[in-house]
Protein backbone atom coordinates (compact mmCIF):
# COMPACT_ATOMS: atom_id res chain seq x y z
CA UNK A 1 0.00 0.00 0.00
CA UNK A 2 1.37 3.36 -1.19
CA UNK A 3 1.44 6.76 1.10
CA UNK A 4 -0.38 8.36 -2.08
CA UNK A 5 -3.89 8.80 -1.20
CA UNK A 6 -5.21 12.30 -1.52
CA UNK A 7 -1.83 13.21 -2.26
CA UNK A 8 -2.12 13.42 -6.07
CA UNK A 9 -4.85 14.47 -8.78
CA UNK A 10 -5.44 14.22 -12.31
CA UNK A 11 -6.01 18.05 -13.19
CA UNK A 12 -6.18 17.70 -17.24
CA UNK A 13 -7.03 15.14 -19.69
CA UNK A 14 -6.81 14.46 -23.64
CA UNK A 15 -7.68 12.36 -26.15
CA UNK A 16 -7.55 11.89 -29.95
CA UNK A 17 -10.46 9.65 -31.64
CA UNK A 18 -9.83 5.73 -32.17
CA UNK A 19 -9.17 5.05 -35.72
CA UNK A 20 -7.07 4.37 -38.82
CA UNK A 21 -5.59 7.40 -39.88
CA UNK A 22 -2.90 7.19 -42.05
CA UNK A 23 -2.02 10.50 -43.28
CA UNK A 24 -1.11 10.99 -39.45
CA UNK A 25 1.75 10.45 -37.89
CA UNK A 26 1.91 8.89 -34.59
CA UNK A 27 3.78 11.87 -33.29
CA UNK A 28 0.34 13.77 -33.43
CA UNK A 29 -1.63 11.70 -31.67
CA UNK A 30 0.65 12.15 -29.12
CA UNK A 31 1.11 16.19 -29.28
CA UNK A 32 -2.54 16.70 -29.91
CA UNK A 33 -3.96 14.62 -26.79
CA UNK A 34 -1.00 16.88 -24.97
CA UNK A 35 -2.24 19.65 -26.13
CA UNK A 36 -5.73 18.90 -24.93
CA UNK A 37 -4.73 17.76 -21.58
CA UNK A 38 -2.73 20.92 -20.94
CA UNK A 39 -5.58 23.08 -22.46
CA UNK A 40 -8.22 21.11 -20.47
CA UNK A 41 -6.25 21.58 -17.22
CA UNK A 42 -6.38 25.42 -17.73
CA UNK A 43 -2.97 25.52 -16.78
CA UNK A 44 0.21 27.36 -18.28
CA UNK A 45 2.55 24.51 -20.47
CA UNK A 46 5.66 25.92 -19.13
CA UNK A 47 4.25 24.64 -15.83
CA UNK A 48 4.96 21.34 -16.69
CA UNK A 49 7.94 20.01 -15.18
CA UNK A 50 8.02 16.43 -16.37
CA UNK A 51 7.12 14.78 -19.38
CA UNK A 52 6.44 10.97 -19.23
CA UNK A 53 5.69 9.41 -22.44
CA UNK A 54 5.22 5.29 -23.02
CA UNK A 55 6.57 3.57 -25.77
CA UNK A 56 5.32 2.43 -28.78
CA UNK A 57 5.51 -0.96 -29.70
CA UNK A 58 4.44 -0.46 -33.17
CA UNK A 59 7.43 2.47 -34.04
CA UNK A 60 11.28 2.15 -32.81
CA UNK A 61 11.56 5.61 -34.69
CA UNK A 62 9.16 6.81 -32.63
CA UNK A 63 10.03 5.54 -29.70
CA UNK A 64 13.17 7.49 -30.58
CA UNK A 65 11.57 10.61 -31.04
CA UNK A 66 9.57 10.43 -27.79
CA UNK A 67 12.55 9.43 -25.19
CA UNK A 68 14.51 12.45 -27.02
CA UNK A 69 11.73 15.35 -26.20
CA UNK A 70 10.08 15.77 -29.33
CA UNK A 71 6.81 16.20 -27.15
CA UNK A 72 8.61 18.70 -25.72
CA UNK A 73 10.16 20.14 -27.83
CA UNK A 74 7.23 20.92 -30.22
CA UNK A 75 4.36 21.54 -27.22
CA UNK A 76 7.19 24.11 -26.44
CA UNK A 77 7.40 23.25 -22.53
CA UNK A 78 10.54 25.70 -21.96
CA UNK A 79 10.34 24.61 -18.37
CA UNK A 80 10.70 20.83 -19.24
CA UNK A 81 13.51 19.02 -16.54
CA UNK A 82 12.77 15.46 -17.22
CA UNK A 83 11.75 13.79 -19.52
CA UNK A 84 11.70 9.87 -19.26
CA UNK A 85 9.88 7.00 -20.71
CA UNK A 86 8.09 4.32 -19.16
CA UNK A 87 6.56 1.21 -20.52
CA UNK A 88 4.49 -1.90 -19.03
CA UNK A 89 1.78 -2.97 -21.65
CA UNK A 90 -1.40 -2.51 -20.82
CA UNK A 91 -0.30 -1.54 -17.35
CA UNK A 92 0.99 2.06 -18.67
CA UNK A 93 -1.67 4.08 -17.39
CA UNK A 94 -1.77 2.44 -13.61
CA UNK A 95 2.11 2.94 -14.11
CA UNK A 96 1.98 6.51 -15.02
CA UNK A 97 -0.46 7.24 -12.13
CA UNK A 98 1.85 5.38 -9.22
CA UNK A 99 4.98 6.46 -10.62
CA UNK A 100 3.74 10.11 -11.85
CA UNK A 101 2.10 10.39 -8.12
CA UNK A 102 5.49 9.67 -6.53
CA UNK A 103 7.16 11.98 -8.33
CA UNK A 104 5.22 15.27 -7.10
CA UNK A 105 4.35 13.77 -3.30
CA UNK A 106 8.39 13.53 -3.34
CA UNK A 107 8.94 17.22 -4.60
CA UNK A 108 10.97 16.37 -8.00
CA UNK A 109 7.75 17.56 -9.96
CA UNK A 110 5.02 19.59 -9.81
CA UNK A 111 3.20 18.95 -13.29
CA UNK A 112 3.36 15.67 -15.05
CA UNK A 113 2.44 15.46 -18.30
CA UNK A 114 1.55 11.51 -18.93
CA UNK A 115 1.20 10.97 -22.86
CA UNK A 116 0.49 7.81 -24.62
CA UNK A 117 0.09 7.62 -28.29
CA UNK A 118 0.61 4.82 -30.70
CA UNK A 119 -0.11 3.47 -34.40
CA UNK A 120 -1.29 0.35 -34.39
CA UNK A 121 -4.42 0.83 -37.11
CA UNK A 122 -2.45 1.71 -39.92
CA UNK A 123 1.28 0.77 -38.64
CA UNK A 124 0.78 -2.33 -39.34
CA UNK A 125 -1.22 -5.48 -41.99
CA UNK A 126 -3.99 -6.94 -40.30
CA UNK A 127 -2.09 -10.18 -40.86
CA UNK A 128 1.06 -8.43 -39.65
CA UNK A 129 -1.04 -7.97 -36.60
CA UNK A 130 -1.47 -11.27 -35.98
CA UNK A 131 2.50 -12.26 -36.45
CA UNK A 132 3.21 -9.24 -34.26
CA UNK A 133 0.88 -10.06 -31.78
CA UNK A 134 2.22 -14.01 -31.92
CA UNK A 135 5.72 -12.99 -30.40
CA UNK A 136 5.17 -9.56 -28.14
CA UNK A 137 5.71 -10.71 -24.87
CA UNK A 138 5.37 -14.09 -25.75
CA UNK A 139 8.10 -16.38 -24.56
CA UNK A 140 9.99 -17.20 -27.80
CA UNK A 141 11.61 -20.24 -25.94
CA UNK A 142 8.31 -21.85 -24.60
CA UNK A 143 5.18 -20.51 -26.14
CA UNK A 144 6.10 -18.87 -29.49
CA UNK A 145 7.28 -22.44 -31.11
CA UNK A 146 3.67 -23.78 -30.11
CA UNK A 147 1.70 -21.55 -32.37
CA UNK A 148 0.71 -19.37 -28.97
CA UNK A 149 -0.74 -15.73 -29.87
CA UNK A 150 -2.82 -12.96 -27.60
CA UNK A 151 -6.21 -14.61 -29.12
CA UNK A 152 -4.80 -17.96 -28.16
CA UNK A 153 -4.04 -16.34 -24.61
CA UNK A 154 -7.67 -14.85 -24.22
CA UNK A 155 -9.47 -18.72 -25.46
CA UNK A 156 -7.48 -20.59 -22.89
CA UNK A 157 -8.45 -18.22 -20.10
CA UNK A 158 -12.48 -18.39 -21.22
CA UNK A 159 -11.98 -22.01 -21.37
CA UNK A 160 -10.57 -22.55 -17.71
CA UNK A 161 -13.18 -19.54 -16.42
CA UNK A 162 -15.92 -21.41 -18.19
CA UNK A 163 -15.08 -24.84 -17.33
CA UNK A 164 -15.09 -23.41 -13.42
CA UNK A 165 -17.73 -21.45 -13.44
CA UNK A 166 -20.51 -22.30 -15.77
CA UNK A 167 -20.15 -18.63 -17.50
CA UNK A 168 -22.46 -18.96 -20.73
CA UNK A 169 -20.99 -18.24 -24.09
CA UNK A 170 -23.96 -16.03 -24.42
CA UNK A 171 -23.01 -13.93 -20.80
CA UNK A 172 -19.33 -13.53 -22.19
CA UNK A 173 -20.70 -12.25 -25.75
CA UNK A 174 -22.79 -9.77 -23.54
CA UNK A 175 -19.76 -8.08 -22.18
CA UNK A 176 -19.45 -7.17 -25.80
CA UNK A 177 -23.05 -5.46 -26.29
CA UNK A 178 -22.59 -3.52 -23.29
CA UNK A 179 -19.32 -2.16 -24.02
CA UNK A 180 -20.58 -1.14 -27.36
CA UNK A 181 -24.02 0.40 -25.74
CA UNK A 182 -21.18 2.78 -24.16
CA UNK A 183 -19.38 3.68 -27.78
CA UNK A 184 -22.16 4.00 -29.38
CA UNK A 185 -22.00 7.04 -26.78
CA UNK A 186 -18.47 8.04 -27.13
CA UNK A 187 -17.30 9.99 -30.28
CA UNK A 188 -13.57 9.35 -29.62
CA UNK A 189 -14.30 5.11 -30.17
CA UNK A 190 -14.21 3.27 -33.26
CA UNK A 191 -17.14 0.98 -32.96
CA UNK A 192 -20.49 2.92 -32.76
CA UNK A 193 -23.17 0.75 -33.97
CA UNK A 194 -25.24 -1.36 -32.06
CA UNK A 195 -24.27 -4.84 -30.93
CA UNK A 196 -26.37 -7.32 -30.81
CA UNK A 197 -25.37 -11.00 -28.83
CA UNK A 198 -26.52 -12.69 -32.28
CA UNK A 199 -24.43 -10.73 -33.53
CA UNK A 200 -21.13 -11.78 -31.74
CA UNK A 201 -22.26 -15.16 -31.54
CA UNK A 202 -22.62 -15.59 -35.37
CA UNK A 203 -18.74 -13.56 -36.14
CA UNK A 204 -16.03 -15.95 -37.10
CA UNK A 205 -14.36 -18.70 -34.46
CA UNK A 206 -10.93 -17.32 -34.29
CA UNK A 207 -9.37 -20.02 -31.53
CA UNK A 208 -12.39 -21.85 -29.49
CA UNK A 209 -14.86 -20.50 -27.61
CA UNK A 210 -13.16 -17.00 -28.70
CA UNK A 211 -15.08 -15.30 -31.74
CA UNK A 212 -14.24 -12.24 -34.17
CA UNK A 213 -16.58 -10.03 -32.21
CA UNK A 214 -14.83 -10.75 -29.07
CA UNK A 215 -11.36 -9.80 -29.77
CA UNK A 216 -10.12 -5.89 -29.38
CA UNK A 217 -9.22 -4.24 -33.11
CA UNK A 218 -5.88 -2.55 -33.51
CA UNK A 219 -5.83 1.28 -34.08
CA UNK A 220 -4.24 4.28 -34.14
CA UNK A 221 -4.95 6.56 -31.40
CA UNK A 222 -3.41 8.77 -28.38
CA UNK A 223 -4.11 9.59 -24.69
CA UNK A 224 -2.67 12.16 -21.83
CA UNK A 225 -3.40 13.58 -18.42
CA UNK A 226 -1.56 15.73 -16.48
CA UNK A 227 -1.19 15.30 -12.69
CA UNK A 228 -0.27 17.34 -10.01
CA UNK A 229 -0.19 17.71 -5.90
CA UNK A 230 -3.91 17.52 -4.50
CA UNK A 231 -2.88 21.23 -3.15
CA UNK A 232 -2.33 23.21 -6.25
CA UNK A 233 -5.33 20.89 -7.79
CA UNK A 234 -7.42 22.81 -5.93
CA UNK A 235 -6.23 26.18 -6.74
CA UNK A 236 -7.04 25.19 -10.26
CA UNK A 237 -10.17 22.93 -10.01
CA UNK A 238 -13.26 22.94 -7.95
CA UNK A 239 -13.30 19.20 -9.36
CA UNK A 240 -9.97 17.38 -9.02
CA UNK A 241 -9.59 14.07 -9.46
CA UNK A 242 -7.73 12.45 -6.23
CA UNK A 243 -5.65 9.12 -6.58
CA UNK A 244 -7.37 7.46 -3.45
CA UNK A 245 -5.42 4.14 -3.54
CA UNK A 246 -3.35 1.70 -5.59
CA UNK A 247 -2.93 -2.00 -5.47
CA UNK A 248 -0.96 -4.21 -7.80
CA UNK A 249 0.14 -7.66 -8.56
CA UNK A 250 2.88 -9.38 -10.68
CA UNK A 251 1.69 -13.15 -11.31
CA UNK A 252 3.74 -14.32 -14.29
CA UNK A 253 5.67 -13.45 -17.35
CA UNK A 254 4.99 -16.54 -19.64
CA UNK A 255 1.23 -17.18 -19.68
CA UNK A 256 1.66 -20.94 -19.13
CA UNK A 257 3.19 -20.00 -15.91
CA UNK A 258 -0.06 -18.19 -14.14
CA UNK A 259 -0.96 -20.59 -11.28
CA UNK A 260 -4.55 -19.44 -11.68
CA UNK A 261 -5.33 -18.35 -15.45
CA UNK A 262 -9.13 -17.70 -14.26
CA UNK A 263 -8.44 -15.24 -11.15
CA UNK A 264 -4.56 -13.91 -11.53
CA UNK A 265 -3.86 -11.33 -9.01
CA UNK A 266 -6.56 -9.10 -9.15
CA UNK A 267 -8.06 -10.17 -5.36
CA UNK A 268 -5.18 -8.67 -3.71
CA UNK A 269 -4.29 -5.84 -5.69
CA UNK A 270 -7.70 -4.78 -5.31
CA UNK A 271 -7.79 -5.24 -1.81
CA UNK A 272 -5.01 -3.33 -1.30
CA UNK A 273 -6.48 -0.48 -3.34
CA UNK A 274 -9.60 -0.54 -1.89
CA UNK A 275 -7.51 -0.79 1.64
CA UNK A 276 -5.79 2.35 0.82
CA UNK A 277 -8.66 4.20 -0.22
CA UNK A 278 -11.14 3.14 3.08
CA UNK A 279 -13.87 2.65 0.65
CA UNK A 280 -15.52 -0.65 -0.95
CA UNK A 281 -16.61 -1.64 -4.57
CA UNK A 282 -20.15 -0.82 -3.43
CA UNK A 283 -18.88 2.99 -3.03
CA UNK A 284 -18.02 2.63 -7.03
CA UNK A 285 -20.01 4.67 -9.17
CA UNK A 286 -17.86 3.84 -12.56
CA UNK A 287 -15.62 0.83 -13.00
CA UNK A 288 -13.36 1.24 -16.12
CA UNK A 289 -11.98 -2.65 -16.47
CA UNK A 290 -9.43 -3.73 -18.90
CA UNK A 291 -11.47 -5.47 -21.30
CA UNK A 292 -8.62 -6.45 -24.52
CA UNK A 293 -10.76 -9.27 -24.38
CA UNK A 294 -14.46 -9.85 -22.53
CA UNK A 295 -13.36 -12.40 -20.28
CA UNK A 296 -10.66 -10.50 -18.38
CA UNK A 297 -13.58 -7.84 -17.94
CA UNK A 298 -15.55 -10.41 -16.05
CA UNK A 299 -12.71 -11.68 -14.12
CA UNK A 300 -11.73 -8.02 -13.21
CA UNK A 301 -15.40 -7.64 -11.70
CA UNK A 302 -15.25 -10.41 -9.80
CA UNK A 303 -12.09 -10.67 -8.82
CA UNK A 304 -12.04 -6.79 -7.44
CA UNK A 305 -15.68 -7.81 -5.74
CA UNK A 306 -18.42 -6.54 -7.69
CA UNK A 307 -20.35 -9.71 -7.96
CA UNK A 308 -19.66 -12.97 -6.75
CA UNK A 309 -17.51 -15.05 -8.98
CA UNK A 310 -19.21 -16.71 -12.00
CA UNK A 311 -21.43 -14.02 -11.73
CA UNK A 312 -20.48 -10.79 -14.00
CA UNK A 313 -21.84 -12.67 -17.39
CA UNK A 314 -24.92 -12.34 -15.96
CA UNK A 315 -24.74 -8.57 -14.91
CA UNK A 316 -23.39 -7.91 -18.36
CA UNK A 317 -26.71 -10.08 -19.61
CA UNK A 318 -29.41 -8.16 -17.33
CA UNK A 319 -28.31 -4.28 -18.00
CA UNK A 320 -26.22 -3.67 -14.77
CA UNK A 321 -23.32 -2.63 -16.73
CA UNK A 322 -24.97 -0.62 -19.45
CA UNK A 323 -26.05 3.19 -19.83
CA UNK A 324 -28.12 3.63 -16.83
CA UNK A 325 -27.66 0.26 -15.19
CA UNK A 326 -26.58 0.09 -11.62
CA UNK A 327 -22.89 -0.74 -11.95
CA UNK A 328 -21.63 1.39 -15.17
CA UNK A 329 -18.82 -0.73 -16.50
CA UNK A 330 -16.16 0.18 -18.94
CA UNK A 331 -17.87 3.78 -20.20
CA UNK A 332 -15.73 4.34 -23.09
CA UNK A 333 -16.24 1.22 -24.44
CA UNK A 334 -13.21 -0.55 -23.78
CA UNK A 335 -10.84 -2.03 -26.10
CA UNK A 336 -13.67 -3.93 -27.78
CA UNK A 337 -15.61 -1.19 -28.96
CA UNK A 338 -13.06 2.17 -28.51
CA UNK A 339 -10.66 -0.10 -29.78
CA UNK A 340 -7.31 -0.98 -29.00
CA UNK A 341 -4.40 1.17 -29.21
CA UNK A 342 -1.78 -0.56 -27.98
CA UNK A 343 -0.70 0.46 -24.09
CA UNK A 344 -3.19 3.11 -24.56
CA UNK A 345 -6.08 0.77 -23.63
CA UNK A 346 -5.04 1.04 -20.20
CA UNK A 347 -4.18 5.07 -20.51
CA UNK A 348 -7.75 5.18 -21.94
CA UNK A 349 -9.94 3.64 -19.49
CA UNK A 350 -7.78 5.73 -16.74
CA UNK A 351 -8.65 8.83 -18.78
CA UNK A 352 -12.58 8.31 -19.17
CA UNK A 353 -12.10 7.28 -14.80
CA UNK A 354 -11.21 11.05 -14.87
CA UNK A 355 -13.63 11.92 -17.27
CA UNK A 356 -16.40 10.63 -15.83
CA UNK A 357 -15.67 12.00 -12.22
CA UNK A 358 -15.02 15.83 -13.66
CA UNK A 359 -18.31 15.63 -15.14
CA UNK A 360 -17.08 15.64 -18.59
CA UNK A 361 -18.23 12.74 -20.41
CA UNK A 362 -20.91 14.05 -22.47
CA UNK A 363 -24.03 11.66 -23.60
CA UNK A 364 -22.57 8.83 -21.44
CA UNK A 365 -21.97 10.80 -18.21
CA UNK A 366 -22.53 9.11 -15.01
CA UNK A 367 -24.87 11.22 -12.96
CA UNK A 368 -22.87 12.21 -9.81
CA UNK A 369 -20.25 10.30 -10.24
CA UNK A 370 -18.08 10.69 -7.10
CA UNK A 371 -15.83 7.17 -7.23
CA UNK A 372 -14.12 5.57 -9.50
CA UNK A 373 -11.84 2.07 -10.10
CA UNK A 374 -9.81 1.61 -13.31
CA UNK A 375 -7.29 -1.79 -13.85
CA UNK A 376 -5.10 -2.32 -16.14
CA UNK A 377 -2.31 -5.15 -16.94
CA UNK A 378 0.01 -5.72 -19.41
CA UNK A 379 2.02 -8.23 -21.37
CA UNK A 380 -0.06 -11.72 -21.29
CA UNK A 381 -1.54 -10.24 -17.94
CA UNK A 382 1.25 -10.47 -16.45
CA UNK A 383 0.32 -8.24 -13.90
CA UNK A 384 -2.61 -6.50 -12.02
CA UNK A 385 -3.22 -3.00 -11.34
CA UNK A 386 -5.83 -1.90 -9.27
CA UNK A 387 -6.66 2.23 -8.82
CA UNK A 388 -8.89 3.96 -7.38
CA UNK A 389 -9.97 7.99 -7.63
CA UNK A 390 -12.75 10.42 -6.42
CA UNK A 391 -13.49 14.00 -6.38
CA UNK A 392 -13.31 13.52 -2.95
CA UNK A 393 -10.80 12.33 -0.44
CA UNK A 394 -13.21 10.30 2.00
CA UNK B 1 1.28 -16.18 -49.66
CA UNK B 2 4.25 -18.53 -48.57
CA UNK B 3 4.09 -19.71 -45.30
CA UNK B 4 7.18 -18.91 -43.50
CA UNK B 5 9.01 -21.48 -41.84
CA UNK B 6 7.76 -22.52 -37.88
CA UNK B 7 9.54 -20.37 -35.09
CA UNK B 8 12.24 -22.61 -33.01
CA UNK B 9 12.52 -21.92 -29.79
CA UNK B 10 15.43 -19.10 -28.88
CA UNK B 11 17.11 -21.19 -26.27
CA UNK B 12 18.68 -19.51 -22.94
CA UNK B 13 22.03 -21.40 -22.04
CA UNK B 14 20.55 -22.99 -18.89
CA UNK B 15 18.01 -24.54 -20.97
CA UNK B 16 20.07 -26.45 -23.63
CA UNK B 17 20.06 -30.13 -21.26
CA UNK B 18 15.99 -29.53 -21.90
CA UNK B 19 16.28 -29.04 -25.71
CA UNK B 20 19.22 -31.92 -26.09
CA UNK B 21 17.18 -34.28 -24.20
CA UNK B 22 13.84 -33.16 -26.24
CA UNK B 23 15.68 -34.07 -29.11
CA UNK B 24 16.39 -37.89 -28.04
CA UNK B 25 12.55 -37.83 -26.92
CA UNK B 26 12.86 -37.59 -23.56
CA UNK B 27 10.93 -34.82 -20.83
CA UNK B 28 13.55 -34.15 -18.09
CA UNK B 29 12.90 -31.51 -15.26
CA UNK B 30 15.02 -29.25 -12.75
CA UNK B 31 14.33 -30.24 -9.45
CA UNK B 32 15.53 -28.23 -6.48
CA UNK B 33 18.05 -30.65 -3.93
CA UNK B 34 17.06 -28.59 -1.18
CA UNK B 35 13.19 -28.04 -1.63
CA UNK B 36 12.40 -30.79 -3.71
CA UNK B 37 10.65 -29.03 -6.05
CA UNK B 38 9.96 -29.42 -9.62
CA UNK B 39 11.07 -26.71 -12.10
CA UNK B 40 9.59 -25.66 -15.28
CA UNK B 41 10.20 -23.82 -17.10
CA UNK B 42 14.24 -24.00 -16.46
CA UNK B 43 15.88 -21.31 -14.25
CA UNK B 44 19.40 -20.52 -13.07
CA UNK B 45 18.31 -20.37 -9.41
CA UNK B 46 15.10 -22.41 -7.88
CA UNK B 47 12.19 -20.01 -7.90
CA UNK B 48 11.09 -21.04 -4.72
CA UNK B 49 13.76 -21.59 -2.27
CA UNK B 50 16.60 -19.77 -4.24
CA UNK B 51 18.62 -22.46 -3.96
CA UNK B 52 21.34 -22.31 -6.58
CA UNK B 53 21.62 -26.63 -6.46
CA UNK B 54 19.35 -27.67 -8.54
CA UNK B 55 19.69 -30.55 -10.91
CA UNK B 56 17.58 -32.46 -13.83
CA UNK B 57 15.92 -35.42 -13.46
CA UNK B 58 13.56 -37.01 -15.87
CA UNK B 59 9.70 -36.13 -16.02
CA UNK B 60 7.00 -38.89 -15.83
CA UNK B 61 5.61 -37.12 -19.27
CA UNK B 62 2.12 -38.12 -17.55
CA UNK B 63 -0.71 -34.72 -16.60
CA UNK B 64 -3.76 -33.16 -17.44
CA UNK B 65 -4.88 -30.39 -19.73
CA UNK B 66 -5.18 -27.14 -17.57
CA UNK B 67 -7.25 -25.28 -20.58
CA UNK B 68 -7.29 -25.11 -24.29
CA UNK B 69 -8.38 -23.82 -27.28
CA UNK B 70 -8.54 -25.02 -31.04
CA UNK B 71 -7.11 -22.64 -33.40
CA UNK B 72 -9.47 -22.17 -35.96
CA UNK B 73 -8.55 -18.86 -38.24
CA UNK B 74 -6.46 -16.00 -37.95
CA UNK B 75 -3.55 -17.70 -36.85
CA UNK B 76 0.09 -16.56 -36.97
CA UNK B 77 1.51 -17.22 -40.35
CA UNK B 78 3.50 -20.12 -39.45
CA UNK B 79 0.36 -22.14 -38.36
CA UNK B 80 -1.61 -20.72 -41.16
CA UNK B 81 -1.60 -24.75 -42.19
CA UNK B 82 -1.93 -25.89 -39.08
CA UNK B 83 -5.51 -24.91 -38.09
CA UNK B 84 -7.24 -26.49 -36.65
CA UNK B 85 -4.53 -26.99 -34.24
CA UNK B 86 -5.38 -27.24 -30.25
CA UNK B 87 -2.81 -25.17 -28.18
CA UNK B 88 -2.93 -26.18 -24.35
CA UNK B 89 -1.46 -25.52 -20.79
CA UNK B 90 -0.75 -28.70 -19.53
CA UNK B 91 -0.01 -29.55 -15.70
CA UNK B 92 2.47 -31.82 -15.21
CA UNK B 93 2.51 -34.49 -12.61
CA UNK B 94 5.30 -33.13 -11.22
CA UNK B 95 3.19 -30.04 -10.33
CA UNK B 96 5.02 -27.67 -12.97
CA UNK B 97 2.80 -26.26 -16.07
CA UNK B 98 3.33 -25.81 -19.91
CA UNK B 99 2.47 -24.54 -23.08
CA UNK B 100 2.10 -27.21 -25.80
CA UNK B 101 -0.01 -28.64 -28.40
CA UNK B 102 -2.88 -31.93 -28.32
CA UNK B 103 -2.05 -33.94 -31.08
CA UNK B 104 -2.92 -37.80 -31.93
CA UNK B 105 -7.03 -36.80 -31.25
CA UNK B 106 -9.53 -34.98 -33.21
CA UNK B 107 -9.25 -31.28 -31.58
CA UNK B 108 -13.08 -31.49 -30.57
CA UNK B 109 -12.01 -34.24 -27.69
CA UNK B 110 -9.86 -32.54 -25.77
CA UNK B 111 -11.57 -31.45 -22.24
CA UNK B 112 -10.11 -29.65 -19.65
CA UNK B 113 -8.59 -32.11 -16.89
CA UNK B 114 -8.34 -34.75 -19.33
CA UNK B 115 -5.63 -37.12 -18.98
CA UNK B 116 -2.28 -36.53 -21.53
CA UNK B 117 0.95 -37.95 -21.96
CA UNK B 118 4.07 -36.45 -23.45
CA UNK B 119 4.76 -37.55 -27.35
CA UNK B 120 7.38 -35.84 -29.61
CA UNK B 121 7.49 -33.85 -32.90
CA UNK B 122 10.54 -32.67 -34.55
CA UNK B 123 10.81 -29.23 -35.66
CA UNK B 124 14.11 -29.81 -37.39
CA UNK B 125 17.74 -31.42 -36.89
CA UNK B 126 17.93 -29.47 -33.99
CA UNK B 127 14.96 -29.30 -32.44
CA UNK B 128 11.94 -32.15 -31.15
CA UNK B 129 8.51 -30.02 -29.33
CA UNK B 130 7.36 -31.98 -26.60
CA UNK B 131 3.33 -32.46 -27.12
CA UNK B 132 0.84 -34.10 -25.54
CA UNK B 133 -2.09 -36.75 -26.68
CA UNK B 134 -4.91 -38.64 -24.85
CA UNK B 135 -3.67 -41.48 -22.63
ZN1 LIG C 1 14.23 -24.91 -3.95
Amino acid sequence: MSKLRGKVAIVGIGEVPTGRFPEKAAIYHAMESAKLAIKDAGINKDHIDFVMPTAALYSPQFNTELVTCRVAEELGLKNAKTNCQIFAGGSSGSCFLKLGGSIIETGVADYVLCVHADRLGTGVTAQGGIDLFSTAGISAEWEVPFGQHYSTIAALTTTRYQYETGCTDEQMAAVCVSNRKWAELNPNARFRKPLTIEEVMESKMLSTPLRAKQSNMLFDGGSAFILTSAERARDITDRPVYLLGEGSRVTHFVFSQEPDITRFGWRDAAKDAFGEAGLTPKDIDVAEIYDSYPVYQVIGMEELGFCERGEAGELHMRGDTWPGGKLPTTTNGGMLSQGHTGAGGGVALLVEAARQLMGKAGERQVPGARFAVETGTGGTYMDAQVSILGTEIP
Amino acid sequence: MDTPKKPAPIVNDWARPFWEAARDNRLILQQCVDCGKHIFYPRIACPHCFSDNVEWVPASGKGTVYSYTVVETNAPSAFMNDVPYVVAVVKLDEGVQMLSNIVGCDPAEVRCDMPVEVTFEKLDDEFTLPKFRPS
